[in-house]
């Protein structure tokens, strides 16, 4: 049985065939790019908590072999709106010096979040250092970080499901949908 | 060379996957509600694809977190003591709580999780494991969602590793007694 359309929810921008679909020619591409590369060497980074849905999804779809890790950020304020401050909460088990690091996130919004561990893993010394993201918003972004592999560019408006949240509610969602706005501006 | 010549045969197909999480998520649905929503938590690394699955068949309102833990050293032991490594980001207390894994084995782990949780005063806490090995039991834990119970087999895949390899398989597979004892030998 679906799982009901919340009443929170304004309308569905991506459903899940979109997204389906979107995420298996993103995994096509990475396992062309990085076919040949040992097990060993291809790590893909999660980011925690957001990330989760999508990384089950590309990781599954990938024909070449790699190792899953995750890292765990805080923003410091608890506020909606980023300030570029992050708190490394959790870092990966894996040591990822000389090794690929693909860093698998769900949302570009502001950039500072992709920038911080962009910057974290490239002082690592990765043999090469990429971003997938599934979603992109261009026009909140404040600071640019290069995006290798990328999901659907969106328009400013608020959404939940496929991991990402308001307030810790809605992450699970199968497709992404627009927030009324009434929930968020108080 | 690809990472499925290891595989000997396969355990659980996606199909049936697919089909009982359904019927767990149905399960779960029928207990949980709106008024109380539990929070799922997840065990790194091996359940985030279990999760990513059950959550988005779920009509209740939920949050998730996520918990990952290390041994201290060689594999368990019977006190079952392990490093947290990413404590929960959210208090339990007062709480329904869904502790989501991958495999239950001999049970110290989970047992440990449990007993931890229980001085976090939670309402309530249940257990939902994609795999239940309960030959290997060498301690009684409450298992309330199984997905399948399977014989004591070298498995992997949807989640679950040998040597953080075969993760991203998205089946459960057994894997070629040549690969596990290469291994440990080695």
């Amino acid at each position: 049985m679906p799982v009901p359309i919340p009443d929170s929810v304004s309308y569905v921008l991506l459903d899940e065939a979109t997204i389906e679909r979107r995420v298996q020619e993103m995994a096509d591409e990475i396992s062309v790019d990085y076919e040949g590369i040992h097990n060993e060497d291809f790590l893909l980074v999660g980011v925690l908590k957001g990330s989760f849905v999508f990384l089950a999804d590309l990781a599954r779809r990938l024909t070449v072999p790699h190792r899953v890790d995750f890292i765990a950020l805080s923003s410091y304020a608890d506020s909606a709106e980023s300030t570029g401050a992050v708190r490394l909460i959790m870092d990966t088990r894996a040591d990822v010096a000389g090794k690929h690091i693909l860093i698998v996130e769900d949302i570009l919004d502001t950039g500072y979040t992709l920038r911080y561990l962009y910057r974290l893993f490239e002082a690592r010394q990765p043999a090469s250092l990429r971003t997938a993201v599934l979603l992109t918003k261009p026009d909140r972004r404040q600071v640019e970080t290069p995006v290798h592999y990328l999901g659907f560019s969106i328009p400013d408006v608020w959404v939940v499901g496929y991991g990402l949240d308001y307030a810790d509610r809605f992450r699970t969602l199968p497709y992404i949908g627009a927030l009324k706005s009434r929930v968020y501006e108080k | 060379m690809s990472m499925f010549n290891d595989i000997e045969r396969v355990l659980v197909s996606e199909e049936e996957i697919r089909q009982r999480i359904a019927a767990l998520a149905e399960q779960m649905n029928q207990i949980y509600s709106d008024d109380d929503p539990p929070i799922l938590v997840c065990i790194l690394k091996g359940a985030f694809m279990f999760l990513a699955d059950l959550t988005r068949q779920l009509s209740f309102r939920h949050e998730v977190d996520f918990m990952e833990i290390s041994s201290y050293g060689m594999g368990t032991t019977s006190s079952g003591v392990v490093r947290i490594l990413l404590d929960l980001a959210s208090s339990i207390e007062g709480r329904q709580v869904v502790i989501v894994e991958d495999i239950v084995d001999t049970g110290h782990t989970l047992s440990y999780i449990l007993r931890n949780f229980a001085t976090r005063k939670p309402a309530s806490v249940r257990v939902a494991t994609l795999l239940n090995k309960p030959s290997r039991r060498e301690i009684d834990v409450p298992v309330d969602f199984v997905g399948f119970e399977i014989p004591n087999e070298f498995v992997m895949g949807y989640g679950l590793d040998f040597g953080e390899q075969y993760r991203n398989v998205p089946y459960i597979g057994i894997l070629k007694p040549e690969i596990y004892q290469e291994v440990d030998q080695a």
